[in-house]
């Protein structure tokens, strides 16, 4: 990516690593909540993550949705990917490790919700 | 996945909530937080007809004539998904798409199988006979 900034923005305005993510709703730093549900089909978020709260890490760039790619269509209108931080033992009630370890996935747009007084803008 | 693996009990989550774990929307391959017993880390090696299909598929993903989700879901959709070894479970998700598309129907596969078995007969745990010929002094 030859995208402007670098280091040199803020972490709000990072830009992203991979792709352009136009019209992106979460900002880097932002409270997101993995949405509870468990719609039939291919879908991208495995079950362990729904409903945890993460920190958006970065915004990976805008894709084909894989979950309509799966079926044979052509992805489009593309959905925003994050990587999104979580606390280890925050997803796992019984987790034993060090209270400071982190589990990072990437999740897409429509997966996510605003968590909290220092989430996304909706 | 080793089939002692794949068969393991799927016991209680590592204190992930009720309703994730036991979803009935929660495909086969959604195993993140089970316990999976033994995992068999050997290098097994490709076997030929697992080399031939690996090869196929990679042809046809390459041409975009399927693509990685469509395998995947195609995958995940597999009735006895956790029964199946890796390249079995590819496989299988490409003949399903290969049918899907309308490249073949199930009557030709299996007459094309019966033709292509009766001439060139693969045991199922054979080595690539060509590999065979030149180990043989």
């Amino acid at each position: 990516m030859s995208a402007a900034g670098g280091e040199t923005g803020s972490a709000q305005s990072r830009p992203s690593t991979y792709t352009p993510a136009p019209g992106h709703r979460y900002e880097v730093g932002d409270a997101v909540r993995v949405k509870r549900r468990y719609p039939p089909g291919h879908r991208r978020t495995p079950h362990y993550i729904r409903g945890k709260v993460g920190t958006v890490e970065r915004i990976c760039g805008a894709f084909p949705n894989p979950e309509e790619l799966a079926y044979g269509f052509d992805g489009e209108p593309k959905k925003v990917l994050y990587r999104v931080r979580f606390v280890q033992k925050e997803v796992w009630p019984r987790y034993r490790g060090p209270a400071r370890d982190l589990i990072e996935m990437e999740i897409f747009e429509h997966w996510l919700e605003p968590a909290g007084d220092t989430g996304g803008r909706t | 996945m080793t089939m002692a693996g794949a068969k393991a009990k799927l016991e209680a989550p590592n204190g992930v909530d009720e309703m994730a774990e036991k979803h009935p929307n929660r495909g086969p391959q959604d195993i993140g937080g089970r316990k999976a017993g033994p995992v068999d880390v050997v290098d097994h090696g490709m076997k030929f007809w697992e080399r031939q299909a690996n090869a196929l598929r990679s042809t046809l993903s390459g041409k975009g004539i399927v693509k990685r989700d469509e395998l995947r879901r195609a995958a995940e959709d597999l009735r006895d998904y956790s029964k199946l070894q890796y390249f079995e479970i590819t496989t299988s998700a490409l003949r399903t798409l290969m049918i899907e598309k309308g490249y073949m129907t199930e009557q030709e596969l299996k007459a094309k199988m019966d033709e292509v078995r009766a001439r060139f007969d693969v045991p199922d745990e054979m080595e690539s006979p060509l590999k065979q010929k030149a180990a043989q002094p």
